[in-house]
């Protein structure tokens, strides 16, 4: 699964696959450590299509269209396709505002042939998981409609201005969608807009679909079980290479820092954000993120200045996605034949059980499997070449 | 005093013999460091009171784990556990086994590491990879943990160097990694005002300590940085100082207030400039009709 296949080619003319033999049981007779190192290689594999170099649209602007029909309440995934999806949404946006400091993301449903949006375009990821989390007692009703929730989305994401990163993501349960006219109409516009629609679905491969995702650069994949699923939805976290049409441009923001007091207690102020809301009152308080152009005091990050209109972030937020532009770089598989007795960052001592082991083609240390795989994961910073003098600033500049 | 204890006892969930507790001290051992240039002999004393304080960690649980890394001028590595077979130790003057160990242990491993350095060339201390180190050791404990037992981890750093806004990226990697998976990491700065790792306290929920005077570490070590993250909140300790959130911008590695923003790879730059020099795009407009361009974005 997950590769592009060809699309005018069928199925049975590719080659004869044996899937079965590709999973072996255990000593103990389980498959599950096989499904594990089959998942593990496709970690790999994908990690070693990371290269830093290739540009990413970063400031996504992301719309979730959900398929809300008759089709997700059938119990093929548990409890219900629908309790499932939301229950791995609730991660996936968190996920995503996480990876992604400076994105947007709204959301659309289809169900009874029309599109409805619950949550419109907003860097907050509470709301969202608080619309979505309230799904689960909205009627699956009808069919969805892909073109009316296409459209929709579209009418606010045109607005948007050139070098936003512009994208659809809609999970499908349902195998058809009823429409109120041509879809290939709506498809090619999508296209012309450079918006990146990807698809997946909870059930089978379907046509419409896989000409959405392949028109305008998508991706498409059916999920195989809950555990796909999941795998699926949070490759969308990554940010996707940036469209060719993206312009860019340098935005100026300002990086608030609190008021210098030496010794002395700060003043009571009110903060911007809540001075004229109805429903809840600014309150006077000390602390604050004040905007370096003109004082005015914030009680959260990001947020645009609404006294002189510069956008706010910490530092911070936006080293969360730095480690997508400089990825720690990739290690080669070598066979252990006793190099070194201990992996250089965890200390661990190899045996005879580490068939093995890698290495950093920049610091050449040498670590286990389990570190390979926290490092790149999480980590984002090879601990060999972070310290080590000659090589500590290899993934900053190359 | 009466007081702690009462809470402490009403608290039973980290009193429980299933959750341990990992401290991982990193020593800044870097001869480049300016208060050890003034006055080589204060790394004894510095280092009588880390192991000293290592003990008192090892004392307060029988559970309790501890590793101590040292970041050198060149390389860093553990000290204690080292690497190789630990040494034997017999009992001397009635002292639990194990403090004897660990002194041995640190002392041996560190005068072998400064003994492996010889170089007069000052250089900066790489503790952004010292503490992802560290980080990895934490993740293998998590790994190797018999079930049913919980881990409390955190790091204490030690270090009498400057911030090294080259390192930027390391530390916001180590940070964020930390945060995630639950890692307070402590600092304790000897010499010198360290924004950047006051950063990192304040994303992990650490604490952050300018030491006053350097006569005191032990004091301070033992009253700030022994109690474990949760009792910390009943105690009365130093207030926190306003965290700096500036960032470093990428073309003078300066901390500054106001930056433009590559909106493709969110690289920061303290002036315009017409091609981004991380990503090599360039950039079609001007300064001012780049602000307009971004209120409309920005509508929400």
């Amino acid at each position: 699964m997950g590769d592009e296949e060809e699309p005018k080619e069928y199925r049975w003319e590719t080659g004869y696959e044996k899937t079965w033999e590709a999973i072996k049981e255990d000593d103990d007779g389980f498959l599950e450590a096989s499904v594990a190192d089959i998942i593990q290689r496709a970690k790999r594999k994908r990690q070693t299509q990371k290269t830093g170099t290739t540009k990413l649209g970063m400031m996504r602007h992301l719309y979730i269209l959900l398929d809300c029909s008759d089709a997700m309440s059938s119990q093929d995934l548990k409890p219900t396709r629908l309790l499932c999806t939301i229950k791995l949404l609730d991660g996936f946006i968190e996920e995503f505002f996480d990876q992604n400091p400076i994105s947007q993301m709204g959301v659309i449903i289809m169900h009874n042939k029309r599109a409805e949006k619950i949550s419109d375009l907003a860097g907050n990821s509470h709301k969202h998981v608080k619309q979505i989390n309230s799904l689960n007692r909205t009627s699956l009703v009808g069919e969805p409609s892909i073109q009316n929730g296409l459209e929709m989305a579209l009418s606010s994401l045109k607005l948007l201005p050139t070098h936003a990163s512009r994208e659809i993501l809609i999970i499908m349960g349902s195998l058809t969608t009823c429409d109120p006219s041509d879809i290939n109409v709506t498809i090619e516009t999508l296209k012309q807009e450079g918006v990146r629609c990807s698809v997946i679905g909870l059930a089978a491969e379907v046509h419409v679909c896989r000409q959405l995702a392949n028109q305008t650069g998508g991706t498409y994949n059916v999920i195989l079980d809950d555990c796909h699923f999941k795998d699926l939805l949070y490759q969308q976290v990554d940010p996707p290479p940036a469209a060719v049409c993206l312009d860019s441009s340098l935005i100026k923001m300002g990086f608030p820092h609190q008021m210098e007091a030496d010794g002395k207690e700060e003043p009571l102020t009110m903060c911007m954000c809540h001075v004229d809301s109805v429903d809840e009152g600014s309150k006077l308080t000390t602390g604050g993120y004040y905007c370096p152009q003109c004082y005015s005091k914030y009680c959260e990050l990001p947020v645009e200045c609404r006294a002189c209109g510069l956008t706010l972030v910490s530092a911070p937020h936006l080293a969360r996605s730095y480690h997508h532009l400089f990825p720690a770089a990739n290690y080669t598989e070598v066979a252990f034949e006793k190099q070194v007795s201990l992996c250089f960052a965890c200390q661990k001592t190899f045996t005879e059980t580490d068939k093995q082991v890698y290495s950093c083609p920049n610091c050449s240390k040498t670590f286990c499997l389990d570190c390979d795989i926290f490092i790149h994961d999480t980590l984002h910073t090879c601990p060999g070449c972070a310290t080590n003098l000659s090589t500590f600033q290899i993934t900053h500049t190359s | 005093m009466n007081n702690i204890v009462l809470k402490r006892e009403s608290n039973t969930d980290f009193s429980s013999t299933d959750e341990t507790s990992l401290l991982v001290v990193i020593f800044d051992s870097n001869p480049g460091q300016q208060f050890l240039r003034d006055n080589t002999h204060v790394l004894t004393h510095c280092l009588d009171s880390i192991i000293a304080f290592s003990n008192a960690h090892l004392m307060q649980k029988a559970q309790n784990k501890l590793a101590v890394m040292a970041c050198h001028s060149k390389t860093s590595q553990f000290i204690f556990p080292g690497p190789g077979k630990p040494i034997d130790i017999r009992q001397t003057d009635g002292q639990y086994e194990i403090f004897t160990m660990v002194e041995k242990t640190i002392k041996h491993n560190l005068s072998k590491l400064l003994g492996s350095d010889i170089s007069n060339i000052l250089t900066e201390s790489l503790l952004a990879g010292t503490i992802a180190m560290a980080l990895c050791y934490i993740a293998r404990m998590q790994r190797i943990k018999s079930p049913g037992i919980k881990i409390n981890s955190r790091i204490l750093l030690v270090t009498g160097s400057s911030d090294s806004a080259s390192q930027y990226m390391n530390y916001m990697n180590v940070f964020f990694t930390a945060q995630k998976h639950n890692v307070v990491i402590d600092v304790c700065a000897l010499d010198q005002h360290l924004s950047l790792l006051q950063q990192g306290c304040d994303i992990t929920g650490g604490l952050y300590l300018k030491l006053p005077q350097l006569q005191g570490l032990l004091q301070y070590l033992l009253w700030v940085f022994l109690p474990e993250p949760p009792i910390r909140e009943k105690l009365v300790l130093p207030p926190p100082v306003k965290v700096d959130y500036r960032a470093a911008c990428f073309c003078h590695r300066e901390l500054i207030d106001i930056g433009f923003v590559c909106s493709v790879c969110l690289s920061i730059f303290c002036k315009f400039s017409p091609i981004c020099t991380t990503c090599h795009t360039v950039f079609k407009m001007p300064g001012p009709l780049a602000v307009k361009q971004k209120k409309k974005k920005l509508k929400l």
